[in-house]
């Protein structure tokens, strides 16, 4: 359902000139598989999943989703993906219905089964008692279920959570969880990016572990587990993190891919 | 970018048109959302009807307030006229002396009843120094000595001596700081020479002559402006103005709330990865604010037509003959023709600048840049004297402002003759507006970047290790606005024109260097090949002999226009007197020398800045239209006279358009360097005595003149030329260039599977 191949991004930025935010990556995702895009702030998560949901172009590289270019038919991949992100964020001014209904309409949906879609969704993820409330005075919760709801809406055949669960508590979190194994079960392609391991080790089914634009390794964890002889998860993400960058310092361009990243265990849950 | 991955973007983008159902969808989200919002609603409703019932009762109390203080004034010495045609009827001015009498409060002295402790005038003087009367006169005692008859003989000594004379003059003291205290004297002075009339009259009759013959005629006025007009004339002028403004405004803040605004709360985004187009975003967006634009104008508008009509129906000014009539309401619906087109100019500037903008407290900051630019557009109309004419008609914003104007006093006939061209100046303003608002959508570093820290050292040193092979638009744009503003202040270092062929030199190479420096220095600086920046590449072989003879064919054409510019708007007499020294120079200094001055020097500095430098930086990134007009307008103001300017501006645009088609200045180089030569050269040749000369040039009084089949053939031939042009493939092709490397070259292999 993804696939993507030698995928780059470059950005110009003030204080480093060009800047390579994904650098040359490949992975693709089958139906009904959650994948794990694992790493740390600033890893380039965020950019590989707004390129997949064709709000960034890529500088190099091809992506496709469900068989469509993200660069020639980027209407039609809109059509099949549902983007959840911290940054996608909901209108202040409008009621949790009018929300979702807003985007159903926006996927051309005829009335009658937007009604009903609404409906399902609404009492799938347990909406109803703030239907009509403005997204001004949601609470984070119901503001990302609100998120939820209107990334499945018409029912996309590709998911993508970016971050979806920072600023949640635990409860939200672990229901939205629920539904995300829930979707896997209805067999769809699912992409889920976080920087929170215990969530990545009972979620996904195969992970990618991203650091400063580039995939250190994938596979399923029992994969990753054989391959770098490492039991503990945190451990072995550690070790393969110190390991790139003991790499890039021989190689002698660390520069300033580490002092963005500093303190990467801080920053990790 | 390969033919075959360009021509299935095209595709994509042809099947991507955008569809009127979401745009309608989204623009009545935007319209709904920004009528939840409350500060919108202030803004755009409760202001206006709530602001102008309150200015103008304000206005109605301040009139009552003002109606009881008449204008206060003191006469001193009333025992000093006696004897004299009466000045006074009981407490005011004699009738006939004045009109509206009671508007002035008059209080009269004998100057005996207060020289008791000090003198009069020092006591008068603190009088309208602190405002106890705004104007106080002064009838001294001297006074009497002008007796009624006078020396009718002329023989006396008093009437010729000056100095002596003064003592007995009327003084009136008045307050240059105080309008009403101006006014006050400007009214007494008429009643004091209506007064003197009367006295004059009398002496007259005393001496037996009638005082009707000295007043052989009489005229009078009659204002024939048709009513409309006359009611019109005021409101005509202020209303659109007040209206424009508002218009602005109103796009204004909906503009930065729904951009900049929703990239703040980060619902861009979610808009973005939903099916909806750019495009359609843009036009819904658009059209919301488009609407809130036109609503708050006409709120505004409406409302203080509505108050100022009630409040001077009620202060009773105007009426028949007055400058400021209450508004007619009728013709006023003729602002609903400028509304439209200008409010959806205004909302797509509004829109792609606040689309620059990542937060709705930065977008604010965008308001008043936008309003400085647009702001004297709308000013420019209200001068005095500016009329519509094809000038004026040109330019955007004013013209339409003035056609309305026209409309509005009922001049149908001048209005429509103009139409088509504030039609077409509009329609292309909002064409482009429309095209940069989208252009910004479509550009991902104006919707995701910016939001760093800004830092000095941290910019110059970005500027020198990103350096690109050509300058960047940004570059060349700052390179324009050097080159135009260093211009202009060397210009006003110019005070008097020269008057030997050194000086002239001067003169014409101060100009050149200005120009070409910031191009040279910017290109060394701040690019990593001063060639390929200053756009110096060999095009094909054939456009360099193709460019002269362009140049050639070319010039008469560029003659009969440079006359048409000069019948148009004539060069002022003292201008031309200016010039006849240098042209006089001109004609005697050593063709070679005039030719490298007037010729070479231009042509290789000013292609090189404008068609070099500045084109190859605002080329990029798609931007080849933006680079021919830009470069032409630039090329033109600089050349400082409107006349001139006028000329440059469109041979510029030919210019742009060889040196894109070419990819090169070597061709615009020549084309410039034969067209300035010819030009300079024309006399000379004329004057050779050649005998081909007489083929193409006529002698009139003005100097040698193209003949007339020749102006028609060359311009076939300039024609075939300039199509030619459009045939030869460029040296490079720039305007794909862009920022980042570009992606698509990549092979899809799911690209069969997916159109399958």
């Amino acid at each position: 359902m993804i696939h993507v191949q030698h995928l780059t991004k470059t950005y110009e930025d003030l204080q480093r000139g060009r800047f390579v935010a994904v650098d040359g990556i490949s992975f693709s995702v089958q139906k009904g598989e959650i994948f794990g895009l694992l790493g740390p702030n600033g890893a380039g998560k965020t950019t590989v999943l707004r390129i997949l949901s064709t709000v960034l172009e890529p500088t190099e590289g091809i992506a496709t989703v469900a068989g469509y270019d993200v660069v020639r038919d980027s209407a039609e991949v809109r059509r099949h993906i549902g983007f959840v992100s911290n940054n996608t964020a909901i209108y202040d001014r409008m009621t949790a219905w009018e929300m979702v209904e807003y985007f159903g309409r926006l996927h051309g949906m005829k009335s009658t089964t937007l009604k009903k879609r609404l409906e399902d969704l609404f009492d799938q993820l347990r909406m109803n008692d703030f239907r009509d409330v403005p997204g001004g005075k949601m609470s984070t919760g119901m503001k990302q279920k609100v998120s939820i709801a209107r990334a499945m809406i018409h029912d996309p055949p590709v998911l993508v959570f970016d971050e979806a669960t920072l600023g949640l508590d635990v409860l939200v979190a672990r229901n939205l969880l629920g539904v995300i194994r829930s979707l896997r079960e209805a067999g769809k392609c699912l992409i889920f990016s976080t920087h929170i391991m215990s969530e990545v080790e009972r979620l996904c089914d195969r992970i990618a572990i991203m650091y400063c634009g580039k995939i250190l390794d994938s596979g399923t964890l029992e994969e990753l587990r054989d391959r770098h002889r490492e039991d503990d998860f945190e451990e072995l993400f550690f070790g393969l993190l110190s390991q790139h960058e003991q790499e890039m310092r021989v190689g002698g361009r660390i520069g300033h891919a580490s002092a963005a990243n500093h303190g990467v265990g801080e920053q990790l849950v | 970018m390969s033919d075959s991955s360009r021509a299935i973007r095209r595709q994509a983008e042809l099947a991507g048109k955008p569809r009127a159902s979401a745009v309608w969808l989204i623009y009545m989200r935007e319209m709904r959302d920004q009528l939840r919002d409350r500060r919108t609603l202030f803004t755009i409703a409760v202001l206006p009807i709530m602001l102008y019932p309150l200015v103008g009762m304000l206005l109605l109390q301040i009139a009552q307030f003002t109606r009881q203080n008449p204008t206060s004034v003191c006469v001193i010495g009333t025992e000093n006229i006696e004897g004299a045609p009466p000045l006074f009827e009981g407490e005011t001015f004699a009738p006939e002396l004045i009109e509206q009498p009671d508007s002035l409060e008059l209080l009269t002295y004998r100057w005996d009843e207060l020289s008791a402790d000090r003198p009069v005038r020092d006591k008068a003087n603190e009088w309208v120094k602190t405002g106890a009367f705004d104007l106080v006169v002064l009838i001294p005692p001297a006074f009497k000595d002008n007796e009624l008859m006078g020396d009718l003989v002329g023989t006396d000594s008093k009437s010729t001596s000056a100095e002596e004379n003064r003592d007995s003059d009327i003084e009136l003291l008045f307050n240059v700081g105080s309008d009403q205290s101006v006014v006050a004297r400007q009214r007494v002075a008429g009643v004091l020479a209506s007064w003197r009339g009367e006295w004059i009259k009398e002496r007259l009759s005393g001496v037996g002559i009638d005082a009707e013959m000295l007043l052989p005629f009489e005229w009078s006025d009659t204002d024939i402006a048709p009513e409309r007009t006359r009611e019109a004339a005021f409101w005509s002028k202020l209303l659109p103005f007040i209206m424009l403004v508002w218009a602005m405004t109103g796009a204004f803040y909906p503009a930065v709330d729904l951009v900049a605004g929703e990239k703040e709360r980060g619902t861009l985004e979610t808009l973005l990865c939903s099916p909806a187009l750019r495009s359609e975003i843009v036009w819904g967006k658009l059209g919301a604010v488009a609407s809130f634009s036109m609503l708050t104008a006409l709120l505004n508008a409406g409302s203080m037509l509505l108050t100022s009509s009630l409040v001077f129906q009620h202060m009773g000014v105007g009426g028949a003959g007055a400058a400021l009539g209450s508004p007619p309401l009728v013709p006023m619906l003729w602002l609903f023709v400028a509304l439209v087109p200008l409010s959806c100019l205004f909302s797509a500037l509004a829109l792609a600048v606040a689309a620059m903008a990542q937060s709705s407290k930065e977008g604010q900051y965008y308001l008043m840049p936008l309003m400085m630019v647009t702001l004297p557009l709308v000013m420019l109309p209200m001068l005095p004297g500016t009329t519509l004419n094809i000038g004026t008609s040109l330019i955007p914003v004013s013209g339409m402002f003035l056609l309305v104007r026209a409309l509005v006093e009922g001049q149908y006939g001048t209005a429509l003759f103009y139409v088509p061209m504030v039609a077409t100046v509009t329609g292309t303003c909002l064409w482009l507006a429309a095209r940069w608002a989208r252009r910004q959508f479509e550009d991902e570093a104006v919707l995701f970047g910016g939001g760093e820290q800004w830092e000095l050292g941290m910019w110059v040193r970005h500027l020198w290790r990103d350096r690109q092979i050509a300058a960047t638009p940004a570059q060349a744009y700052a390179c324009g606005a050097i080159v135009l503003v260093t211009l202009f202040f060397a210009r006003l270092t110019i005070s008097e024109m020269p008057k030997d062929f050194a000086g002239i030199a001067k003169l014409v190479m101060m100009p050149q260097v200005l120009i070409v420096f910031p191009a040279l220095i910017m290109a060394t600086m701040l690019t990593t090949s001063v060639r390929q920046s200053l756009r110096l590449r060999m095009p094909h072989w054939t456009t360099l002999p193709l460019a002269v003879l362009f140049g050639i064919t070319l010039h008469p054409s560029y003659v009969m226009l440079s006359k048409m510019i000069n019948h148009v708007y004539p060069v002022s007499e003292q201008a031309a007197a200016a010039m006849k020294p240098f042209a006089e120079q001109i004609a005697s200094a050593p063709w070679a020398a005039v030719v490298l001055l007037m010729a070479l020097v231009p042509a290789v500095c000013e292609e090189l800045a404008f068609r070099g430098f500045i084109f190859g930086g605002l080329v990029r990134e798609k931007g080849k239209l933006r680079a021919v007009v830009l470069t032409a307008v630039m090329f033109g103001i600089s050349h400082g006279v409107l006349q001139q300017s006028i000329a440059a501006s469109v041979m510029g645009v030919a210019l742009g358009w060889i040196t894109l088609r070419t990819g090169s200045i070597l061709p615009c180089i020549l084309i410039h360097f034969t067209n300035n030569a010819l030009s300079v050269s024309l006399g000379r040749i004329a004057d050779s005595g050649w005998s081909g000369a007489t083929v193409f040039l006529s002698q009139t009084e003005l100097g040698p003149s193209y003949q007339p089949f020749w102006t028609l053939i060359s311009m076939g031939i300039a024609v075939t030329c300039l199509l030619y042009f459009g045939t030869v493939s460029p040296a490079t092709d720039e305007s794909e260039s862009e920022l980042v490397g570009s992606h698509h070259d990549y092979v899809d292999p799911t690209a069969s599977l997916a159109s399958a």
